[in-house]
């Protein structure tokens, strides 16, 4: 599979009152054709400001850019014209935010909403982006003839559906969507996942899915990339990290979630918090939460490794290459889950 | 029963509004025993927190009786209720907006205790103080400071130890851990859990989500428009789930597995408005087995044995089919 985007080294700061967040360190990742891939962190972690990144959405100030690059179709957006910037906005890359009331506008009906886009996007008669606007509607499970009615009068559940009926009318290549269900029951939240794997599976889209619910990522995504601290530190196809999680905070996230098949009464949960953005350690970024470190954690920036005899399974840690292994750790990983 | 810390009888809380009047509560029946769980599950505007509200006598209950220790709170007056507060303590969800921005992290944890008068000096004050926050594991170096400069986490073992300050029998958690990171949540999870058994508490546990109610709660009662369509055991309930409502909710929870994709019960048509509902089943527009006769009249809960009951008109004949197809 070929890749549409490919994030290399991007790297973003907040400059607010003299201090200077780290919200995106580095961080490199590709996202191929009709694949999706889940985004998962805690908050903080800068998923949203990577989406953002992407369509140079950053509030500048307090946000800069400060280095990175970010392909897409052959061309790297960071570097591009603000006016092909705003083709690719909404047109091959549209973005779905955590409130749908972000997207919309309550003084205009939801279908006029759609065939707005629809208009905008092809070119075609009122008329012609009506009858296109009512089939999305539909498709996204809302019966044509709530056509005229206001944002108000919707459940969040049914905004999030039209917000995602805007995102896909004019067809894009890649929808970003970041915590599309999270402000949503569970059984609301079931039937939006459930729309966008039918979605994807029609439209052939690629996705980028923020979310930090490890649930909705298995659902609904191919692969997953684990962020902390701005970085990405382990990443690979659903399988490969569910099974067999192997970076320290990884696992200790999957140790935090009572799950329904779970037999344990106790949960084993990560000590201690995300280190303050604005004064990231000198070493590994989890180190002063890890349970393995060691001294080179403490002075040294981990690397991206693969995992010997996984195809795409990579890791940020030093573990995996120390000459004397942590027993507890090759066992944790080596059990899986 | 003897040991019931808690009995609701009859509950039913209307609010009136311009458009009518809501059915936030709707004749609810349950009881906790002393020293358990009762995790209240259910989706967002169900009524919970409006439960939890009138156990604690935030609000006047329309009809009904909550028995505390065998005491009616709906009819107590305001000495009773001033001593009933300190036997029953609540944590909230949002731990910013329930605490007091301009309070020190000790005037906080201490202010229920002068209140109440559990204290006779400054100095048992601030022993206490410090012992609180020990046991909710918030270090002795943030005593000075305000809820601002905590995070999440910690203002939440704030709140925590502010509850556990008058050393109380209950305390109603209405979602403590839903605006937690999952690595944060777990820690509270555990702590609250390690609370209860050191000090015997009762646990009346509020949230959305199911998962943690089964992590957490000895009984489950599942609430859907006002009303409970389904109390039992916890393990029981997932082992055999009788309500059509909690089996749509227990499917449409994604399991953080690979290989293991969601067999959703599919829920059709639109959410029962709670304002002058119709007689009859609130879920029925949902339902995938809704009948003629499921609306007309309410469903109530009914015994299907081992404390497990169920409020649905074709639950036993659903089971039966269910049993039927599985031999
Ligand atoms: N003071 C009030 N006046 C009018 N209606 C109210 C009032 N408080 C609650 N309600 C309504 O009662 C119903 C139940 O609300 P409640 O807050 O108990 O729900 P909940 O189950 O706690 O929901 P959530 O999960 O969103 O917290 C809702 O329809 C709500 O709008
Ligand atoms: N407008 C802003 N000004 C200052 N700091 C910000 C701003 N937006 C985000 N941040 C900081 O950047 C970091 C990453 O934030 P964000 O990308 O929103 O993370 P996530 O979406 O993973 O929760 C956090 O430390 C956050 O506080
Ligand atoms: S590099 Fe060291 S501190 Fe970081 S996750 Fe790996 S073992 Fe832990
Ligand atoms: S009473 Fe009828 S409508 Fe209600 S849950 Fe049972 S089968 Fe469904
Ligand atoms: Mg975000
Ligand atoms: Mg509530």
């Amino acid at each position: 599979m070929e890749n549409l985007l490919e994030i290399k080294n991007l790297t973003v700061e907040y400059h607010t009152q003299g201090e200077i967040v780290h919200a995106v360190n580095g961080l490199s990742l590709n996202l191929r054709q009709g694949e999706s891939l889940g985004l998962v962190g805690e908050t903080g972690a800068g998923k949203t400001t990577t989406a953002l990144s992407i369509l140079q959405l950053v509030a500048d100030p307090p946000g800069k850019i400060m280095g990175g690059e970010i392909f897409f179709d052959g061309v790297d957006l960071l570097k591009t014209k603000k006016s092909l910037l705003r083709s690719v906005r909404g047109n091959k890359i549209s973005m779905i935010f955590q409130d749908p009331m972000t997207s919309l506008n309550p003084v205009y009906s939801v279908g006029f909403q759609i065939a707005e886009v629809i208009q905008l996007h092809e070119n075609c008669s009122k008329e012609e982006a009506r009858r296109k606007a009512e089939e999305m509607l539909e498709m996204v499970g809302i019966p044509k003839e709530r056509y005229e009615e206001y944002p108000h009068q919707f459940s969040g559940g049914m905004k999030q559906r039209v917000v995602i009926a805007m995102s896909v009318a004019c067809s894009p290549q890649i929808i970003l969507a970041d915590e599309p269900t999270t402000a949503l029951d569970v059984t609301i939240q079931a039937q939006v996942l459930e729309l966008m794997n039918d979605l994807k599976e029609k439209l052939h889209t690629s996705l980028l899915l923020i979310t930090h619910d490890l649930g909705v990522v298995a659902q609904v995504c191919d692969r997953v990339a684990i962020m902390y601290s701005g970085e990405i530190v382990e990443q690979g196809t659903i399988p490969e990290v569910f099974d067999h999680p192997a970076h320290p905070y990884t696992i200790g996230l999957f140790g935090s979630i009572p799950t329904l098949s779970m037999e344990s009464t106790k949960l084993t949960p990560i000590e201690g918090q995300m280190p303050d953005p604005t004064e990231l350690p000198a070493g590994c970024n989890f180190s002063p939460r890890c349970p393995y470190a060691r001294a080179e954690c403490h002075s040294k920036k981990p690397g991206v490794t693969r995992i010997p005899g996984e195809a795409t399974h990579e890791l940020r840690c030093f573990a995996l290459g120390w000459e004397q292994p942590d027993e507890t750790l090759m066992e944790v990983i080596k059990r899986g889950r | 029963m003897a040991d019931n810390i808690l009995e609701v009888k009859h509950l039913k809380k209307y609010f009136k509004t311009n458009r009518g009047t809501l059915h936030a509560v709707d004749d609810v029946n349950f009881s906790i025993r002393k020293g358990e769980t009762l995790g209240l599950v259910g989706e967002s505007g169900c009524g919970k927190s409006t439960i939890g509200r009138l156990i604690l006598g935030l609000h006047s209950a329309t009809s009904g009786e909550i028995l505390f220790n065998g005491q009616d709170i709906c009819k107590a007056d305001a000495q009773q209720m001033h001593d009933l507060r300190r036997q029953m303590q609540i944590i909230f969800q949002d731990p910013f907006s329930s605490l007091n921005p301009r309070m020190s992290i000790s005037e906080i944890i201490g202010e229920p205790l002068i209140i109440h008068k559990m204290v006779s000096s400054r100095a048992e004050l601030d022993k206490r103080v410090l012992e609180l926050m020990d046991v909710v594991g918030l270090s002795q170096r943030l005593e000075n400071s305000y809820p601002h400069e905590l995070d999440g986490g910690r203002r939440q073992r704030v709140g925590i130890a502010r509850a556990l300050s008058l050393t109380p029998q209950f305390i109603m958690c209405d979602e403590p851990v839903s605006s937690l990171d999952v690595s944060i949540q777990a820690q509270v999870l555990n702590l609250l859990k390690d609370l209860q058994a050191e000090f015997g508490l009762t646990y009346l546990f509020i949230t959305h989500d199911l998962s943690v109610v089964k992590y957490f709660s000895d009984k489950i009662a599942v609430m859907y428009l006002g009303q409970l369509v389904e109390t039992s055991a916890s393990d029981e309930l997932f082992r055999n789930t009788l309500h059509p409502y909690s089996q749509a909710l227990l499917s449409a929870i994604p399991e953080p597995r690979a290989h293991h994709k969601m067999q959703r019960v599919k829920l059709t048509g639109e959410l029962t408005s709670p304002i002058n509902p119709e007689p009859g089943c609130r879920f029925a527009k949902r339902c995938l087995y809704a009948a003629p006769y499921c609306t007309g009249q309410d469903p109530t809960l009914q015994d299907f044995g081992d404390n497990h009951f169920c409020a649905c008109f074709r639950a036993e004949e659903l089971r039966k089919e269910a049993a039927g197809i599985e031999e």
